[in-house]
């Protein structure tokens, strides 16, 4: 491989890392308070509010079942509106995220439904407010579950990351459809294919690690 | 100087003796579940009086499926009652709002079977909690959580997290955390249920001191009979969402008025007659059988030697074929099943004498 064709993969890489890490942290940071609201609002619940968890709802699943390409095609008017443009890495981010969002947030829901209802008990007859709820029992005892959780989000969106190519998004995957494919120059895909398995398993055994340290439901050393 | 105290000099003061406010008053309380779609109201409690004494250790006992657990839960408004009224130290909370409950909380602790600790927290900051919710300085929550931890004798656990603990343990760390507030109340969820007899008893040794050395009046449910004897000053028996029976724990136990109640206290005051004999008693007498008697004894004729002064005094043989002697709510409690025989002067000279020396005695039936 010439040496321009490896600059163009340390290129590629990054852009992918930085499409991910925006992507996920913007979708954590309104994924998170989504799910938690959607595990906390059903009739009975802390923030009971059956109505609005019903239509919060349909519209997470209504986003996550539109195949992402199409989603990325679709939104391209709210893309303009919020990165200026909807071409390029910089807007190929808004898709990216808003694919993301729902996902995070059953993931985030899933977890916090988890969390045993008593300790919820507990923290009432303490007299807690439900936000303390929230920030004191629910999120801190699902959060070896939000990390794997997230984890498994961050390894959805690079997979989601190589369809971007299709609106000039960059990346990994669009040299990989640019170079392996249309030029016919598989020791790219190859090491495409490679560089995304390795950030795939880098990705996932931080977020294992990360998890198994935090949960203290363990016995360990 | 060392004049003779009279009496009256024993009354404390002006404050009437005879009915001090209780500190929980149950009025006429109920709970009705509103049935969803097309299916029946459910009342899991109605007409509920109950008072909890200040100072005292209350049981309610139940099988499963009472209304123990919806009764408890009305204490701290974590279940709303439906009907009736609730008094706690004077403040009818019935009408209370979330706000109004959350402030009440914080004066009235709770454990539970499944102890409901958190598993991300240490010990230390699972005793924390309380006081972080209620908004306590970090400086005083380290020195209080430090002195809670000596008084459940975790001292040396506090960088733990319960994932480390044995349940007895997991319970302490609850107690502790129950008492953060410093409520005047602890309610107890059955807390003793998912522990061994042994750490049972030792779980019930401190919420007794908890309740003797710092004044918390304790109410606790459970269906766990000797839970009630070995702790509980008075003891209201539940069944199908009703109170049928409550009073003294000692006097309810020897002197059951309910059938649900004869047969839970009947596991720990009963004797039951030996399998040898159970098949060989009737109901009528022939000449030369032997009278087969249940005696009980209370209070301070329980450890009196009954026994020996009857055949001293009345010169019959008694023949003890049973027996059990027991302390409930701390008091002397026993239970004999004797054979004398049944020849006319002996037996009424032996009736008459545990008549005169106040005990009860009742005929089982006759044995050859």
């Amino acid at each position: 491989m010439s040496p321009e064709i490896i600059r163009l993969i340390g290129q590629a890489t990054l852009d992918t890392l930085s499409m991910v890490a925006v992507a996920a942290g913007i979708g954590t940071l309104i994924g998170l308070p989504l799910g938690v609201f959607l595990a906390t609002s059903k009739r009975g619940e802390l923030f009971a509010a059956p109505a609005l968890n019903a239509a919060l709802g349909v519209l997470v699943n209504a986003t996550r079942s539109t195949p992402f390409i199409i989603l990325v095609v679709a939104i391209i008017p709210f893309t303009r509106l919020v990165a200026g443009t909807s071409i390029g890495t910089t807007a190929a981010i808004v898709p990216l995220t808003v694919a993301c969002i729902p996902f995070i947030a059953r993931l985030i829901e899933g977890a916090v439904r988890e969390v045993d209802q008593g300790l919820v008990e507990a923290a009432r007859a303490m007299g807690a407010t439900p936000v303390q709820i929230v920030r004191k029992v629910l999120v801190p005892e699902a959060l070896p579950a939000i990390v794997l959780g997230l984890t498994l989000a961050i390894v959805s969106l690079i997979g989601f990351s190589a369809m971007v190519g299709a609106v000039g998004g960059g990346g990994l995957g669009d040299l990989g459809i640019r170079y392996g494919y249309q030029r016919f120059m598989p020791e790219v895909m190859a090491t495409v294919v490679a560089v995304l398995i390795v950030l795939v398993q880098l990705v996932q055994s931080i977020g294992d690690r990360l998890a198994r340290r935090l949960n203290k439901r363990l016995r360990h050393g | 100087m060392n004049a003779p105290v009279k009496p009256d000099a024993l009354n404390l003061g002006a404050r009437p003796i005879s009915a001090p406010e209780p500190i929980i008053r149950f009025e006429r309380l109920g709970k009705t579940y509103a049935g969803r779609s097309g299916q029946q109201a459910v009342a899991a409690l109605s007409g509920i009086d109950l008072a909890v004494p200040a100072g005292a250790i209350v049981g309610v006992i139940g099988r499963s499926g009472a209304g123990k657990s919806t009764l408890i839960r009305l204490v701290n408004g974590l279940e709303r009652a439906t009907a009736g009224r609730l008094v706690i130290e004077g403040e009818e909370v019935t009408a209370l709002n979330e706000a109004g409950w959350r402030r009440r909380r914080r004066e009235i602790g709770m454990i539970f079977q499944h102890f409901n600790l958190l598993s991300s927290r240490t010990v230390f900051d699972n005793v924390a909690l309380p006081l972080e919710i209620a908004g306590t300085p970090k400086a005083a929550i380290a020195d209080k959580v430090e002195r809670l931890l000596a008084l459940v004798g975790l001292a040396d656990k506090h960088g733990r997290y319960p994932a480390e603990l044995s349940g007895g343990q997991k319970q302490r760390v609850g107690i502790a955390r129950a008492l953060a507030t410093d409520p005047k109340v602890l309610l107890c969820d059955e807390a003793t249920s998912a522990l061994d007899p042994e750490t049972t008893k030792a779980i019930l040794a401190l919420l007794r001191q908890v309740n003797r050395e710092l004044g918390i009046t304790i109410l606790l449910i459970t269906h766990e009979i000797p839970v009630i004897k070995e702790i509980c000053d008075r003891v209201a028996v539940i069944e199908g969402g009703r109170i049928v029976e409550e009073g003294e724990t000692f006097a309810v136990f020897t002197n059951p008025q309910h059938p649900t109640t004869a047969r839970f206290v009947e596991a720990v005051t009963g004797v039951e007659v030996p399998a040898h004999l159970a098949g060989r008693i009737r109901a009528e007498g022939r000449p030369g059988d032997d009278i087969v008697l249940r005696v009980t004894f209370t209070g301070e004729n329980a450890t009196a030697p009954v026994i020996s002064r009857l055949s001293a005094v009345v010169g019959v043989d008694v023949n003890i074929l049973a027996g059990r002697i027991d302390a409930i709510a701390g008091r002397p409690f026993g239970s004999l099943l004797v054979s004398i025989p049944s020849r006319v002067p002996e037996s009424e000279a032996v009736l008459g004498a545990l008549r005169n020396l106040g005990l009860k005695a009742e005929v089982v039936g006759h044995v050859s």
